[in-house]
């Protein structure tokens, strides 16, 4: 760099929040000084309009080459100063951030000097970054108007259903024989006592109607390669065939499990005690069997007079730091499940031994009825938890009355139901094929519960339903097409515009050693021959730009654009040097 | 205590005339409001609707709280969910009562309204073929009310049915005793604390001065009107069981004697009393005369109905009809022989006694427990003397509710 680079400087106030406690006036002093600095200017609000405006100017005014905005996180404004220099027509890549505020005026409220001396320094790293900064262009790639669903739940088909309708092809990947999941032969559900069989036939029905939908079943998803906008997806058949689909993005609907409790578990395994979904499949059943829909209900030949549910189990555990969280479907589930038992013989008693009722929003109307007709509820505490025993014809639950003072009562039951909470699917291999994040619970995990709830880290696959945690049914399928919404717009455009933070070997220094073919997780780099030599090439629309190879050459032949070598020891150096005050 | 619930309970209560017990979520708001929550230092009434809810039938018949409660009403207004509380304290009442009864007949009068209309016929029946068979000499030319009714025979059969009413009701009201202060792990209480707080059963019985308590200023009216009545009542009580020869005369003496003032005094407050609760009733003024059971307006009604035919026996005989004298008055006492036997040990009248010893008992319960604070040694080998083994809702901290959802650590 012998010609000094013509670099724009502004430091931010940020309203007093870098200001009060850094001298923004010296740290703009001394950088004037650096050799590539055109022009240094403090501001009090660097994002406001009026601000970039000025920005803008100054580029043109002083024709800049570079550009650094000492202020916030990058988290926060990195784009919109990008946006800054692109409507300049600077290279946004020329673009720097300097975060002298979460790194420095909020880290040192209590040492002015330090803290502008840090400053100082922070901003001299970025004015190096930016003087080694070259212009990037984007990398555009075409995608392919398709997606893989996987998981024919009532999440998975709803997706299906409407990315068709949006004008997407849709692969539909289910393991088990039939789709429909959890709700497959389900009866009715809350809150309007519409069958799950019926919706899973419903949804099936309009699946069939649509042409670009194909349905696989009995099939898993064994391989993945390519990146968003161009997966390609190897799928093993229920014939053991495998096939190989391109799709542009990937939704993962693999829904949950119901937890088992162990043997003993509230008398787990004595005759009598059964869990929800258990007890619900008998309901059905009798149903079905003919049993008119109202009348006597029998467990084992046993009829059925008193029931006890006892609600959390397997959910929000102390013990089990896997399982803190609630369930949230179970409470509605189990008070719906009571209303249908009244249904069928109001004679019944129930009890509900709930810890905290969570029929949240209109749900509460669902308590509300169950209490109206005759549903018992008795809280306990995690410290004296229920006990269930068997013997002789009936079993007894022991459970203290928190609502009275904790006394111990018993209660004689016929049948014990433990309201069993969700557990993420068993899907270690799919987990491992998709190099899907989970979080600490076993479900997968998406960026930001509230800011990108259907994302993953992993750019265009999405989450939803209750793959993602414990939902009913209108919240799985709010999550499914919101899923649907984020495919659409990654692929709708017909291209996806990359950043261009991706790896380049210098083919001159490459030797073709091969060491950093086994760094790069992703498979982005590939051997090629250029005039008769073996080197090694990255592939842009594969590389993540994760760096992993760089420190693997011993040529130092790749460097990672926007961040190179010379870029990151410059930083370094311009760190470290003393700094002299004005 | 572990008790093995009863399941049924809720409905059982039902048949007595309980508010919506279902209803209830457990709020507080009516322990909240409840004058006598605090004494109690238990979360009454809700406790007790609660302990009807879960069926926990012994807990429920060791408790005298509901006797401590004059219907007052404020729960009930206070109620988010309707559940009328108050009617469901005077239920408990009455089931208690049909508990304490050994002789099953009041729970049977209290659940079924025809039956208990059949048994006060009966009585009233057999009181008048009495009189059919085994009057004296009807003398017509002049009213000779001893003639036909001597007071000796009055008063020997009055006696003997009080003889038995009270046994009945005694009995029944040491059952009473005997659950609240421990049943079989009896309290140990010194017979000292017994005997020092009986001035407390007398002058809970005499002037109801809890009520005075009870909420706000319309309870004060319906206490003045029910102690009225109440003093009707035992002046009544007072001149036919001990004073039968003294009042019932056949000489008429002038109007300011005693005995005449003194049955003006009865029946005046009688009939005004009873027709106050009546109309109260008939026209659902307060909160607690939204429901009435077949019992209360028997109870109420029947006393009206006593006070309305002695006055008129009085005014017969003042106006010198011998014959309208004699048959009013065997309907007079037909109708309070029927009060008497149906009411006292089986219904609503056994509150005279239960209430005051309820408010006894507590009172022993409280001193005992007062006096174990300073002497640790009266303690009994199984279980503190605190009224009742409750703690107060809001000393238990109730667990932290965990709102995790599975994915919040991003
Ligand atoms: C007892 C009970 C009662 C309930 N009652 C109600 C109710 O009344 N109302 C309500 O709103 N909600 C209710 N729910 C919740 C409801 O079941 C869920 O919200 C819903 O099933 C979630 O749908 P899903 O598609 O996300 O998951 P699922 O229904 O679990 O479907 C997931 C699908 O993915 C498939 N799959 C998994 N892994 C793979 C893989 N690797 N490859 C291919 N396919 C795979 C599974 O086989 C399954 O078909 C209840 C739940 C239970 C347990
Ligand atoms: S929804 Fe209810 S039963 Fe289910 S885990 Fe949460 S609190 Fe427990
Ligand atoms: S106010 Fe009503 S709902 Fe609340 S505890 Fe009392 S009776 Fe129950």
């Amino acid at each position: 760099m012998s010609e000094p680079r013509k670099i724009g400087v502004f430091i931010c106030h940020c309203g007093g929040n870098i200001s009060d406690y850094v001298d923004v006036e010296a740290v703009r002093a001394t950088v004037e000084q650096e050799p590539d600095v055109a022009l240094a200017r403090t501001t009090m609000f660097a994002c406001s309009d009026a601000s970039q405006q000025e920005m803008i100017e100054a580029i043109h005014k002083e024709g800049l080459d570079g550009m650094v905005v000492a202020s916030c996180s990058p988290k926060l404004h990195l784009y919109t100063f990008r946006g800054v220099a692109d409507r300049a027509e600077l290279n946004p890549y020329r673009y720097v951030q300097a975060n002298v505020r979460e790194q420095c005026s909020w880290s040192h409220r209590e040492d002015r000097a330090g803290a502008t001396q840090k400053a100082t320094a922070i901003v001299r790293a970025g004015i190096a970054k930016a003087a080694a900064s070259e212009s990037l262009e984007n990398f555009r790639v075409e995608t392919l108007p398709a997606v893989l669903v996987i998981g024919a739940g009532v999440a998975g088909m709803r997706a299906a259903i409407s990315l068709a309708d949006l004008g997407l092809a849709v692969h539909l990947i289910e393991r088990a024989e039939h789709p429909g999941g959890n709700l497959r032969t389900f009866g009715a559900t809350f809150p309007n006592n519409r069958s799950g069989s019926e919706l899973i036939q419903t949804l099936l029905e309009e699946i069939q109607q649509r042409e670009t939908i194909t349905l696989y079943t009995g099939a898993e998803v064994i391989e993945r390669s390519g990146s968003a906008g161009t997966f390609r997806v190897t799928v093993r058949l229920s014939n053991a065939e495998t096939i190989t689909v391109p799709v542009g993005a990937v939704i993962v609907a693999t829904g949950f499990d119901s937890y088992t409790p162990a043997e003993g578990e509230y008398g787990y395994g004595l005759p009598g005690v059964v869990t929800l979904p258990e007890f619900r499949r008998i309901l059905d059943e009798s149903n079905a069997d003919g049993q008119s829909s109202a009348g006597p209900i029998t467990v084992g030949g046993r009829p059925i007079k008193t029931i006890a549910y006892i609600y959390c189990v397997g959910s929000r555990e102390a013990e089990d730091e896997n399982r803190t969280y609630c369930s949230r479907y179970c409470c509605t589930a189990t008070v719906h499940t009571a209303l249908l038992v009244n249904a069928r013989d109001p004679s019944v008693n129930q009890y509900h031994l709930y810890r905290d009722m969570r029929t949240y929003g209109k749900y509460e109307l669902l308590f509300e009825q169950a209490s109206r007709q005759g549903s018992v509820f008795v809280r306990w505490d995690p410290d004296q938890p229920p006990e269930v025993r068997g013997g002789g014809k009936r079993l007894l639950v022991s459970a203290a009355d928190v609502l009275d003072g904790g006394d111990r009562m018993e209660i004689p039951v016929d049948l014990t139901v433990l309201v069993t909470g969700m557990v993420p699917s068993a899907n270690e291999a799919l987990v491992d094929t998709l190099k899907l994040p989970l979080g600490k619970t076993g479900f997968l995990n998406e960026i930001h519960t509230k800011l990108r709830p259907v994302e993953t880290v992993i750019n265009g696959v999405m989450i939803a339903g209750a793959a993602q945690g414990p939902k009913t049914i209108s919240e799985s399928v709010a999550s499914s097409l919101a899923a649907v919404t984020k495919s659409a717009g990654l692929l709708l455009k017909g291209y996806v515009d990359l950043e261009p933070f991706v790896a380049r070997v210098d083919a001159a220094r490459c030797t073709g050693c091969d060491e950093c073919l086994t760094a790069c997780p992703y498979e982005a780099l590939q051997k090629i021959t250029i005039d008769g030599r073996d080197v090694v090439q990255a592939i842009p629309s594969l590389c993540k730009g994760g760096g992993a190879c760089v420190p693997s050459c011993p040529e130092e032949a790749i460097d990672l654009m926007g961040y190179t070598n010379q870029q990151i020891t410059s930083m370094i150096d311009a760190f470290a040097r003393e700094v002299e005050y004005a | 205590m572990t008790g093995v619930v009863n399941p049924n309970l809720h409905r059982e209560v039902a048949a007595y005339g309980a508010g919506n017990v279902d209803l209830c979520m457990n709020c507080g708001h009516c322990t909240a409001v409840c004058s006598i929550s605090p004494e109690l230092g238990t979360a009454f009434p809700r406790r007790i609707i609660h302990l009807l809810q879960v069926g926990r039938e012994e807990a429920l018949t060791q408790t005298v709280e509901p006797w401590l409660c004059y219907y007052c009403g404020d729960c009930s207004e206070s109620c988010p969910r309707d559940a009328r509380p108050s009617d469901t304290m005077m239920a408990a009442r009455r089931w208690l009562t049909a508990r304490y009864d050994w002789t099953r007949l009041a729970g049977i009068f209290y659940r079924f309204g025809w039956v208990q209309i059949a048994a006060i016929l009966l009585v009233a029946l057999v009181v008048m073929a009495a009189f059919a068979i085994y009057h004296g000499p009807v003398v017509t030319s002049h009213v000779a009310l001893n003639t036909f009714a001597p007071v000796a025979g009055v008063e020997l059969v009055d006696r003997i049915a009080a003889g038995i009413l009270a046994f009945l009701l005694i009995s029944n009201a040491i059952r009473m005793a005997w659950s609240f202060m421990g049943g079989s792990q009896m309290l140990k209480v010194p017979v000292r604390i017994y005997a020092q707080q009986v001035p407390q059963f007398i002058s809970h019985y005499f002037t109801q001065r809890r009520w005075r308590r009870c909420s706000t200023a319309p309870s004060r009216k319906r206490w003045m009107a029910h102690l009225l009545l109440f003093s009707g009542y035992v002046s009544m009580q007072i001149l036919v069981e001990l004073l039968l020869g003294w009042f019932q005369t056949d000489t008429v003496y002038p109007f300011y004697y005693p005995q005449r003032l003194w049955g003006y005094y009865a029946a005046a407050t009688l009939l005004y009393g009873t027709g106050y609760f009546l109309v109260s009733r008939w026209r659902k003024l307060k909160p607690m005369h939204q429901t009435s059971e077949v019992s209360d307006w028997l109870f109420v009604g029947l006393i009206f109905l006593v006070a309305l035919t002695g006055i008129l026996v009085h005014i017969f005989r003042l106006s010198g009809l011998p014959l309208a004298t004699y048959i009013t008055y065997a309907i007079h006492l037909a109708i309070a022989a029927s009060l008497i036997a149906i009411f006292v040990p089986f219904g609503k009248w056994s509150h005279l006694l239960y209430r005051p010893l309820a408010l006894y008992l507590t009172a022993v319960k409280q001193a005992a427990a007062a006096a174990l604070a300073e002497q640790p040694d009266l303690a009994p080998a199984e279980e503190p003397a605190v009224p009742d083994g409750d703690v107060p809702d809001g000393d238990k901290p109730d667990a932290i509710p965990v709102i995790a959802v599975a994915t919040e650590e991003v």
